[in-house]
C-alpha cells in the first residue's frame, strides 16, 4: 500500500511501504473519518487510530481539555465504541483508502489486550498494531505496564504470540530508564516502536483552587513535549535495531527532520492535526524540499544522521 | 448542512460594543452558514497559545461573515485587537445548527455574549415570515457599550439588566417567565451553563423537547474527532456527545442534566 508521492519521500518500515514518512497519532486524527473532510486520507504516509479497547468505553467526565502555552492538556480517557464497532464501522471504511493503518490497542488487563489484538490482527484490514502501554489517563493498563520493563516485555510476548502482524509497542517517557524499556520490549518480540506518548501533567485554576480537568491530571502534548520526545528517540534508537516512529510536538518539517536526525524511521503528526488537518501532508513536502537541498536521495538518509556525524 | 472548510479571511471592519468585539471577515460570495454553527479560528497569543478557538456566527450576508469575540483570555485578547485588512485563518462553518420549523411560536434567550446566534436566527426566522420573541439578559448596562440600544432599535427584543439601568430588572430567565412561556412552543436558547440548567428545571417533562440550547465547552480540533469537547448524553450507558459535532446545538431530551449540574466548574 502507499504509492510514493515523491521517489524521495517513500519509505519502508517493518515490510509497509509509506509514501512518505508523515504519519498521524492516535487520538489526534479520530478514525479518519472526522477528517475525511478536510484531506484526502491517501495523502498521509500512515494512519494510527484512535484507542480501541474490548468493550464500549465512555472515557473520563469533562473538562478533558486544558490549554497551556506551547502544549495541550488531555484526559480523553480512551473513550471508544469498542473493538467490534471499531472492527465493523471504521476499519472496514478505512480499507478503502490507499494508506496504511496502524491500529492503537488498549486495554485494563493482559487478557484484553491479547483479545483485542488477536481480533485485529484476524481482520486483515490492519497493517500494524500499535500497543498502548503508555496512556497517562486511565489507572490500569496505561502507565501500569509503562513504568515497569519487566511487565511491559510480559505484555509484549503475550500480545506477539496472538498476532500476525507487525507489533509496534508506545513508550512514554516518564519511566525511569526508556533505554532499558525499549531493549526489554525489543527481546520479548516488538517489531518497532513509537515514542512518545503525552507526558503526565497537571494545571490548577488559581481563582478557585481546583484542577482544570475533571480526571486531575492529563498528559501534555504539543511543542512543549517535542525537546523530551528527541531525546527519547536519540536515547532508544541507540540500543535497539527496530524501527522507530518518532512523535511529540511536531509543528513543522524542522521538527520531523529532527527526530528523523535523532533516530526515527518515520515520524508522527499529532496536536498540530486539530489546528491544520493537512499538516502531516504539507510537512511530508517541505520535508522533501529540504532532502532536495541537501543533496539526499531519499529522507531515509535522515535517519540516524546526528550520531553519524551530521551532514558533512 | 454546510460542510465546513479551511480558508483565510481578511478582516474587513471591526467594532467594539464594550466587552465584545464583533468581527466581519471578507469571504466567498457563495458561502452559506446557519444559526448555531460556528467558526474555528486561529487566534495567536503573546505567550504560545496554540489551538483555535470556536466562535458562534452572529451574522452572513452576501461576501461577510462576523462573531463576536469576547475578551475570555491570551487567545480572545489577540483576536480582538487585530485591525482590518489583517488576514485570519478559520475553518467553518462548524457543527449542528438549530432547526425551526416556521410554523413554530418561538422564544429565543440569550445571556451576556450568547447573543451572537439568536440574533442569527432571529433575523432568518423573520424571513421566514415568522415572528420570534427574543429575550436578552445583561448584567450591567455598560457592558455591551451601545448594542443594546441599537439593537432595541432594529429588532423586536425584551433587554433584561441586572441592575435594571436598560429594560427589565432582572435575568433573561426571569423576565422570559413573566412573559407566558406557556405560550412558545419551540424555546431556543444561548448562555452561560448555569442559564441553561435553570431554563431545563423551568421546562420539565415533554417540555423539555421543545428546547435547543447551543453550547460551549473547550475544543481542539472542532471536528469531532478529539473527543475533548463532550457533554453527558442522556443515554443509561453514560456516554457522551461532541460539543463541536453533535452540538453545539442539542435538544434538551439529548443531554443527561443532572450528570451536567454535577459539574461545578466552567
Ligand atoms: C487528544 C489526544 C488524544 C490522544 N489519544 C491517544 C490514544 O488514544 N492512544 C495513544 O497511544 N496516544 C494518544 N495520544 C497521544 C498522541 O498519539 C501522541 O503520542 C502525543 O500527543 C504526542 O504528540 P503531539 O505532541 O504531536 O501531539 C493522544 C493525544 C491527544 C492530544
Ligand atoms: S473539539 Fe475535538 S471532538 Fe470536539
Amino acid at each position: 500500500m502507499g504509492t510514493p508521492q515523491e521517489p524521495r519521500l517513500a519509505v519502508e518500515i517493518s515490510g509497509i511501504n509509506l509514501r512518505n514518512p508523515l504519519l498521524v497519532s492516535s487520538g489526534t486524527f479520530g478514525n479518519g473519518r472526522e477528517y475525511s473532510e478536510w484531506l484526502d486520507l491517501g495523502m498521509v504516509g500512515g494512519i494510527i487510530t484512535k484507542a480501541v479497547t474490548l468493550l464500549p468505553c465512555n472515557g473520563n467526565p469533562p473538562p478533558r481539555l486544558w490549554e497551556v502555552p506551547c502544549g495541550l492538556l488531555n484526559s480523553i480517557g480512551l473513550e471508544n465504541k469498542g473493538v467490534e464497532a471499531f472492527l465493523a464501522e471504521d476499519l472496514a471504511w478505512l480499507n478503502r483508502f490507499d494508506v496504511p493503518v496502524w491500529v492503537n490497542v488498549a486495554g485494563f488487563s493482559d487478557e484484553e489486550y491479547v483479545a483485542v489484538a488477536g481480533m485485529i490482527s484476524d481482520s486483515g484490514m490492519a497493517d500494524a498494531i500499535e500497543l498502548n502501554i503508555s496512556c497517562p489517563n486511565v489507572k490500569q493498563g496505561g502507565l501500569h505496564y509503562s513504568s515497569s520493563p519487566r511487565e511491559a516485555a510480559r505484555l509484549t510476548a503475550m500480545v506477539q504470540k496472538a498476532v500476525n502482524l507487525p507489533l509496534y509497542v508506545k513508550l512514554s517517557a516518564r519511566t525511569a530508564d526508556i533505554k532499558e524499556m525499549a531493549v526489554e520490549v525489543q527481546k520479548a518480540g516488538a517489531d518497532g516502536l513509537s515514542l512518545i506518548n503525552t507526558f503526565p501533567a497537571m494545571a490548577i485554576d488559581v481563582e478557585t483552587g481546583r484542577a482544570r480537568l475533571a480526571n486531575v491530571s492529563g498528559g501534555l502534548s504539543g511543542p512543549a513535549l517535542h525537546p523530551i520526545a528527541v531525546l527519547a528517540v536519540w536515547e532508544v534508537a541507540q540500543v535497539v535495531d527496530i524501527p522507530i516512529i518518532g512523535m511529540g510536538g511536531v509543528w513543522s518539517w524542522k521538527d520531523a527532520a529532527e527526530l528523523m536526525m535523532a533516530g526515527a524511521d518515520a515520524v508522527a503528526v499529532g496536536t498540530l492535526n486539530f489546528v491544520d488537518p493537512e499538516a502531516a501532508f504539507r510537512i511530508a513536502e517541505d520535508l522533501g524540499s529540504f532532502a532536495a537541498r541537501k543533496g539526499f536521495e531519499s529522507v531515509s538518509e535522515l535517519v540516524g544522521l546526528t550520531r553519524r556525524g551530521g551532514i558533512v | 448542512m454546510n460542510l465546513g472548510s479551511k480558508f483565510s479571511a481578511p478582516i474587513i471592519e471591526k467594532s467594539v460594543y464594550g466587552c465584545l468585539t464583533r468581527v466581519v471577515f471578507g469571504v466567498d460570495q457563495a458561502y452559506l452558514a446557519e444559526p448555531g454553527q460556528f467558526l474555528h479560528v486561529l487566534c495567536g497569543s503573546e505567550d504560545g497559545r496554540i489551538l483555535r478557538r470556536p466562535y458562534s456566527l452572529f451574522d452572513t450576508a452576501s461576501g461577510t461573515a462576523s462573531i463576536l469575540v469576547k475578551e475570555a483570555g491570551p487567545g480572545s485578547a489577540w483576536l480582538a485587537r487585530r485591525e482590518v485588512g489583517e488576514e485570519i485563518d478559520c475553518m467553518g462553518p462548524l457543527g449542528r445548527p438549530f432547526s425551526f420549523s416556521i410554523f413554530d411560536r418561538p422564544a429565543l434567550i440569550a445571556g451576556g455574549a450568547g447573543i451572537a446566534p439568536l440574533i442569527f436566527l432571529y433575523k432568518n426566522m423573520c424571513s421566514e415570515g415568522m415572528e420570534p420573541s427574543l429575550f436578552w439578559g445583561i448584567e450591567r448596562s455598560g457592558d455591551y457599550g451601545d448594542m443594546p440600544e441599537s439593537i432595541l432599535a432594529e429588532f423586536q427584543v425584551r433587554i433584561a439588566s441586572e441592575d435594571g439601568r436598560v429594560g427589565f430588572k432582572g435575568t433573561a430567565l426571569e423576565l422570559f417567565t413573566s412573559q407566558q412561556p406557556e405560550d412558545f412552543s419551540a424555546i431556543y436558547a444561548c448562555g452561560p451553563r448555569g442559564m441553561l440548567i435553570e431554563l431545563t428545571e423551568i421546562m420539565i417533562g415533554d417540555r423539555r423537547a421543545r428546547l435547543q440550547l447551543s453550547f460551549e465547552e473547550r475544543m481542539a480540533c472542532g471536528v469531532g474527532a478529539c473527543k475533548g469537547c463532550v457533554v453527558p448524553a442522556s443515554d443509561p450507558a453514560g456516554s457522551y456527545l461532541t460539543v463541536c459535532k453533535d452540538g453545539p446545538v442539542f435538544e434538551g431530551k439529548e443531554l443527561d442534566w443532572a450528570r451536567l449540574k454535577s459539574r461545578v466548574w466552567q
